[in-house]
Parts: structure tokens; sequence; C-alpha cells
């Protein structure tokens, strides 16, 4: 054996399936691998392929599985390192159902089957993970936290079957259900459910299931008054529970529940009332199994304990943004779905900052402001906040201080842990500069629009986009009463606004071609954010300020609204609105398809169609350009 | 230059001439090979060991290599160096003839791939030479020269290291002729996915 070999048995062994078989073995499989570089975008095999004679195992990079189906093009899974695929051969004899091609830069194992089978064959263990693999389509990212290595799936439901198939699926459950003793006192009982945010509990004799308390015990049996809080749990609880096996489909726990009219199934050992408890299935974990809907997600969020809960959430809105554009939902209304959850999440993350830092000393607000404040955040873009606390007296101003900087730290690295990165200018409620009181941030704004330009180098037009995320609604209406009156008859700081929004550089050139990026990692490709969003978005902003309109932060919604305040101009406006979202979907798709902020835009992927879709969205920009032009005199700064 | 008068009339080993006798016939096979010397002068050093893999399809095959320590004991103890490494290597261990013999019948006719490969075949060649044997005959490619071609650069020289790190290959902590094979390797399928050669 070689010295390489070893190597790639040490790698094998720490993931599934390989993970089942001793050191000798997985040295037998690692000398007998062949290793293969894929470029990126290189095609491993593809639908109707003829079998390769080996399955693979990603060392490094990413693998896109896709199918074709109604000549789209639908992404499977990612594998990543360490992900097995293309398992077809060991189970079926026809060509592969599906594309396995180089998200990026790859490296992967190949396994010959034949070294492989007398290995499957002989461990039971490996066998099964094999045949999960290979039946199981899981997209659920639940499910990866669940498993050490995913599950990846030769198998393809096509849509249309995908709500029969999902009846055979395997649920999601709670694992570690909470359990008490038949002698405990419902009062306690309560008081550990509220504090789990539980609304169940498992009555148990050494571990071995009697009953179980829910939320509706509680509701008809204690609070009606028949019996005493300090009654033992065992005389309010429901028994015998219904108990079911650990690998119950979906279908089956859902009859079970009709059948016996109950709330939850209790998962023991051998599925019977007098083995161990494994778990508990609630019906909320049915409906998680189901669908990803906002509602469900919102939900979820409130209950979240931790960043890694949070994260999966997240990543589930990616799910449910990808199926809403797929589906042609009207991206106005995703944006509203996905910024109403973003809120959630960032308002959560500052909850459990402040569960653990115990009550704030003074009330606050904890103001989105950037993308997330205009509610345009549908990719995981970077997060800006900004913190103001109300004002205290000097001799605790100190104290409260450093309170707030603890609580935007924590809250902005739970942030940074769901994936929003940290914003690379600081614009973050963790920042001294941007966490302070009220009356401090009134100043602040005060000599930002009265003299702009002079020792205000930190001027960012995004704190002009603010909204509320946790906190106390009049702090955000006190600033908002600031800026508003400052921009009366501001001349100066439009001024200034003006040419900010200007200074960007054309989309176009003067031969009506793209202005691309001429060097770095992103050359000849478009920067749609700040060559094309951007402006749009600082047109807004500007209008919205000069015309007073308040309360509406949305690029989107201050066009339309613009159109009916300023109807000289309704065109340029409605124009803009719908640019705005032409461009907003081009960024959205080109960011879901490689997993970034979608600032590049990829001129060479595009059709000849959609360049002119693009091209075409571009042409309001010049008509605000010229309105932004007439309506202000930018002459101090430009 | 005259070396093959020298030699013509010495009777050449068995497995030299099955050597040559391959080179009848082209190969796609390539052999990356990576050799670790005791100096970098090609007449006194001597090979300490050898690690090579064969790339057919784009692919690596780890079934196809050949690793091997060579028991130099009369040209360490001849310099004072310690020969603990060699008496702890788990790799196998041959003398030198029988090294050099099993790293000729592995090579065969294959295109040897290298970092600055150059010198391994002069060092090889000069292992060669002790077994009266004559020069190889394989065509060889240096990653480096690759590298630099398809970056157009001329006027410097890359380390095994800086191009590891330029394409992105984990480096180990590990270091033997085997894991510099292994890199060599794939540097190499990289740099002729990118170069276009078939």
């Amino acid at each position: 054996m070689n010295t390489i070999a070893e190597n790639i048995a040490d790698f094998l062994k720490e993931y599934p399936p390989f993970n089942h078989l001793t050191f000798v073995e997985l040295s037998i499989i690692a000398t007998s691998i062949r290793v293969v570089n894929l470029e990126k975008h290189k095609i491993l095999f593809q639908i109707n392929d003829l079998l390769h004679d080996s399955f693979y195992v990603v060392a490094s990079g990413v693998i896109n599985l896709s199918v074709i189906a109604d000549a789209e093009e639908t992404l499977l899974n990612k594998c990543v390192e360490g992900d097995i695929f293309g398992l077809r051969p060991f189970f079926a004899k026809n060509n592969y159902m599906m594309t396995a091609k180089a998200r990026e830069e790859s490296i992967v194992y190949a396994i010959p089957i034949a070294t492989f089978r007398p290995f499957v064959a002989n461990n039971s263990d490996v066998l099964n993970f094999l045949l999960e693999s290979f039946a199981v389509n899981t997209r659920n990212p639940k499910d990866k936290e669940n498993l050490i290595g995913k599950l990846i799936s030769d198998n393809v439901f096509y849509s249309d079957q995908q709500s029969e198939m999902q009846y055979f699926q395997t649920l999601s459950y709670n694992t570690s259900p909470l359990k008490t003793n038949s002698s405990a006192i419902v009062q306690e009982v309560a008081q550990l459910m509220t504090e789990a945010l539980k609304n169940n509990i498992v009555v148990c004799d050494n571990n071995i299931p009697l009953g179980i308390v829910t939320d509706a015990d509680m509701r008809s049996k204690i609070a009606t008054g028949r019996f005493p809080a300090t009654a033992p749990v065992a005389k309010i609880m429901s028994s015998p529970v219904i108990t079911v096996l650990e690998n119950v489909s979906l279908a089956e726990a859902q009859l079970l529940m009709l059948k016996y009219n109950v709330t939850h199934l209790c998962v023991t050992q051998d599925g019977t009332d007098k083995s161990i408890v494994k778990g508990i299935i609630s019906e909320h974990d049915l409906i998680l199994a189901q669908a990803n809907n906002p509602g469900v997600l919102i939900k979820e969020i409130k209950r979240c304990q931790t960043s890694k809960e949070l994260k999966q959430i997240r990543e589930r809105l990616t799910d449910l943004i990808q199926t809403s554009i797929s589906k042609n939902i009207p991206l106005s209304h995703v944006f509203n779905i996905a910024s109403e959850i973003n809120l959630a999440i960032i308002k959560r993350s500052v909850e459990l900052s402040i569960l653990d830092l115990g009550s704030p000393p003074a009330r606050f607000a904890w103001l989105s402001i950037g993308s997330q404040g205009r509610k345009e955040q549908l990719l995981l873009t970077d997060q800006d906040s900004i913190l103001i606390f109300e004002d205290v007296s000097a001799d605790k101003y100190r104290e409260v201080k450093d309170y707030f900087l603890k609580l935007g730290k924590r809250t902005t690295a739970t942030l940074e842990k769901i994936g929003y990165e940290l914003c690379p200018n600081g614009h973050m409620g963790s920042n001294m500069l941007w966490c302070k009181s009220l009356t401090d941030w009134t100043k602040q704004y005060d000599n930002w629009m009265n003299t702009p330009g002079e020792n205000s180098n930190d001027l960012s037009s995004i704190f002009f986009d603010y909204e509320i995320t946790f906190g106390e609604q009049k702090i955000e209406d006190a600033i908002g009463n600031v800026v508003f009156k400052n921009a009366k008859n501001n001349t100066l700081f439009f001024d200034f606004l003006g040419n900010d929004a200007l200074r960007k550089n054309a989309p176009l050139t003067f031969f009506k071609k793209f202005n691309v990026e001429e060097e770095g990692i992103n050359k000849d490709k478009f920067d749609i954010k700040t060559r094309a969003l951007m402006p749009l978005i600082d047109g807004a902003r500007l209008f919205a300020l000069y015309f007073d309109i308040r309360g509406i932060n949305n690029t989107f919604q201050r066009f339309k609204q613009l159109s009916i305040t300023d109807p000289k101009h309704a065109e340029i406006y409605l124009n803009c609105a719908e640019a705005f979202l032409t461009l907003s979907k081009f960024r959205i798709l080109e960011g879901l398809k490689n997993d970034n902020s979608g600032q590049f835009i990829n001129l060479e992927e595009l059709s000849k169609i959609d360049r002119e879709k693009l091209k075409n969205a571009l042409a309001p920009m010049r008509e605000l350009e010229e309105l932004i032009k007439g309506k202000f005199q930018l002459t101090q700064f430009s | 230059m005259l070396d093959w008068l020298k030699n013509i009339n010495k009777e050449q080993p068995e497995f030299w001439k099955n050597y040559v006798s391959k080179f009848e016939k082209k190969s796609s096979r390539f052999v990356v090979l990576s050799t670790e010397t005791s100096g970098l002068n090609s007449d006194k050093d001597v090979i300490l060991s050898i690690g090579s893999f064969a790339v057919i399809d784009n692919s690596i095959v780890i079934a196809d290599s050949f690793e091997a320590v060579l028991l130099q004991y009369k040209f360490l103890h001849d310099n004072g160096l310690s020969n603990e490494f060699l008496v702890e290597s788990k790799m196998k261990k041959l003398g030198e003839p029988d090294a050099i013999k099993a790293c000729i019948d592995f090579i065969g006719n294959s295109t040897l791939v290298g970092h600055h490969i150059d010198f391994d075949v002069e060092i090889i060649n000069a292992a060669l030479e002790r077994l009266d044997c004559g020069r190889l005959k394989n065509e060889a490619l240096d990653i480096d020269v690759m590298h630099r071609k398809l970056n157009d650069i001329n006027d410097k020289q890359f380390s095994l290291d800086e191009l590891c790190t330029a394409y992105n290959i984990p480096k180990s902590d590990r270091n033997s002729a085997a894991e510099d094979a292994y890199k060599t390797a794939l540097l190499f399928l990289k740099l002729k996915s990118r170069l276009g050669i078939k």
C-alpha cells in the first residue's frame, strides 16, 4: 500500500458509509481509487449517459446534481466534501438519470463498484446507507443537520409526483423530548414546559413512557379547576401514549394521529410503550415536513434558541425564494415575505442577546439600515444596523452604553453565524460610532444634513433607509422627525445627495455596450449593484426625502408613491419602478445560481433576449438622471 | 557526447533491453515522478526515495503507482549522515539497483511528468549509468514550464508550494516523494485541462 492511499483512507473514514468500515478495508478501497480533476462547469456524467464503472466521492469543490424536466434544469443537490453520488450503477442497470456538473474546480475520487460491492454485501450498515441515499431525495436543510453526511439521491421524483412521494419520506422530529416522572407536581412541570417553549412533556418511569401531558391537558384539567396546580402530574396525563417506531413515515404518522385523535406520537425503541422513549412527533413536525411556508418559518424563528437553528431557517428561506421565483410570484411580493422573515430573524437575534445579557437598562431601538431597511434583502448580503438608546443621566451613561455595545456585539455575532456577513464599513450597532443615545443621534443627523461634505466623510446614504427591528417605535419616530425637519428646503443637502446619486458610473458605454469590469476577479462581468441598482435606489431616496414621503422605504414603493405625489413625471417614476424589479430579478437569479450576493452578472451566461431585457431596463435611469439634474442645483459638490 | 561509444561493447541488462523495446509503441500513459535526493548534484548525490503515479484518461490511478525508499547505506555512511529515516519508513525498501530496475519497469514508455523534471531525469540517468544502462528515452513534461507557458511568464521559476497555492491544492504537513508526486499529479491534471493537452 502506498502513502497516498493511506491518506485517502484517512479522508474517507470521516464520512458515511465509509465510517462503518475498518481501516484495512478502507485501504483496499483507497488503493483502487482513481483521482479525477474536474474543471469548472465540467460535466462528469449526464442524463442518459451509460453507467460508469464507479461511484464518486467529492474530495474538494462542489458538484451540482441536476435533472432536466420540461426543458428546465432543476438543481437536486449540491455535493460538497465527503458527499457520495453517482450510486445508480449499484442498484440499477439503466442509464444515469441526472447530470453531475462541477460548480467550481473540483477533485473527486472514483471508487470502482467492483471493488466496493463485496463490502456492501458483507456490511449491512453500509448497504442501508447506500439504499437510503439512493431512495431518499432530501433537499430539506433540516435534515442536513441531523445527518453527518448528506444523503444524496440518485432517484428523481418529478414535481408532479412529489406530493405523493413526500408521504413516504421519513420525518424529522424532536429527539430529545422533555421528560418527567409521575410524581412531579403539575405547576413545576408547567414551568419546565414554559421554559423549554414546548407544548408537551412525556411522563416516564425509567425512560419507559407512561403518559403525556400537553397544553390541552393543562387547559382542560388545570385551568378549569378540576385539579389543583399542586396535583401530581400522573392525575392529568393522557395515558397510554400512542407509540410508533423510529422510522415512521409522514403518511403513517398522520393516519395514527387521526385514528387516535391525538396531537403527539411517542417514538420508542421497539414501537411499543414498553421500551425506551426516543422522541416525540408533534403535528407541528408534520406541517414542517410538508411545506416551507412563510408563516411556518416565522413561527419557527420565534422558537429558535440558537444561531444554528436560525441558520437552518435562513437556508429554508433561500429555498422558498427560489421556488417563489420559479413559480413567477411577483417580485414585490417576494420582497415583502423575505423581508418579514429577515426581520423576524434579526428580531430573534436581538432577543437572544437580551436573554443572555439580562434586561436592558434603558429603552432602545435597533434599526436595520441599508437593504434590509428598504426591505429589499433577498440574498444573504451584509448586515447594516444602528442602535439608538434613550437619553440617560450623565452618571449612568457609561454603563448604559457599555450594555448596548455588548448587545450590539452579541447580536451582530449571532447574525454573522446565521450567514449575514459583517458590514465591511462597520455600519453596525456593535460599532462605538453607531451605538449612541438619541441626543447624539439627533446631533449626528443634524450635522450630516446641515453641513454635508464637511468633516463627515462617513456619511453614507444608507443611513437614510432605516426600519425598526426591535424596541421603541417612538425612538424611530423621533429620528424620522429630525430627518424630515432638516430636509425641508435644505438645498445644500439635496445638492450633496444628488451628486452622490449621479456619481456612479454609467452602465452603458457610448456605443450602448455594457460597461463591464476591466480587471480583478470579476473581469468582464457587469456590476449590476453599483451601476444599475444603486442609482435607482439613490434616486428614489432623494426624491422621497424631497417630497416628504415618510414610512415608505422600499425603492419600488417609493417610485410608485412618487408617481402619485409628483404626477408631472409619473411616467418616469413608473418606468423606474418596473426597471428596478427587472434588475433585481437579474441580480437574484445570478445570486441564487452562484450562492453569493449576485452583484456581478456574467453576461456570457445570459441569453440574447435576456441581455436585451437587461439593456432596456437600464434606459429609465437616464431619464431619472435628467430629472435629478433639473430639480436640484448640483453645483456645490460637483 | 560519446557515451554510446563507451557502452557499445558492454552487454546491457535484460530489463533495459525490455525497456527500450517498449518504445516501439506510443503510450498515452503519463507517469508523474518525484524523487527525494541527498542533494542537487546529479554526479555526486544519490536518490533516497522515489514516488510516482500513473495518470490515465485525466485521472490519477492510485493502484498504478510505485514508491520505494532506496537503501543508500554506503552513501550515507561515507558522508556521515544518519540513516534513521530509512529504518523508520514504512515504505518498500530496495537497494539502488533493484529500485531503479523496478522504477524503469514501472515507467515504461510513458511520458514523464514532474516538477523540475530535468533534474529527476538527470539523477536517474546517473544511477542508470552505474548499472551499465543507457539514458532515459521518455519524453518529459515539467509542470513549472506548463504553468509559465499558461501564464506567459518567462523570468521566474515557481516552487511546488507556490504552484499548489496558485491552484488551490491543500498542502500537507508530511513531506515525502509520494506526497510531492501526488501534488504534482493534481497540478498536472489542472494544467493539462487548462492547456488543452490531450
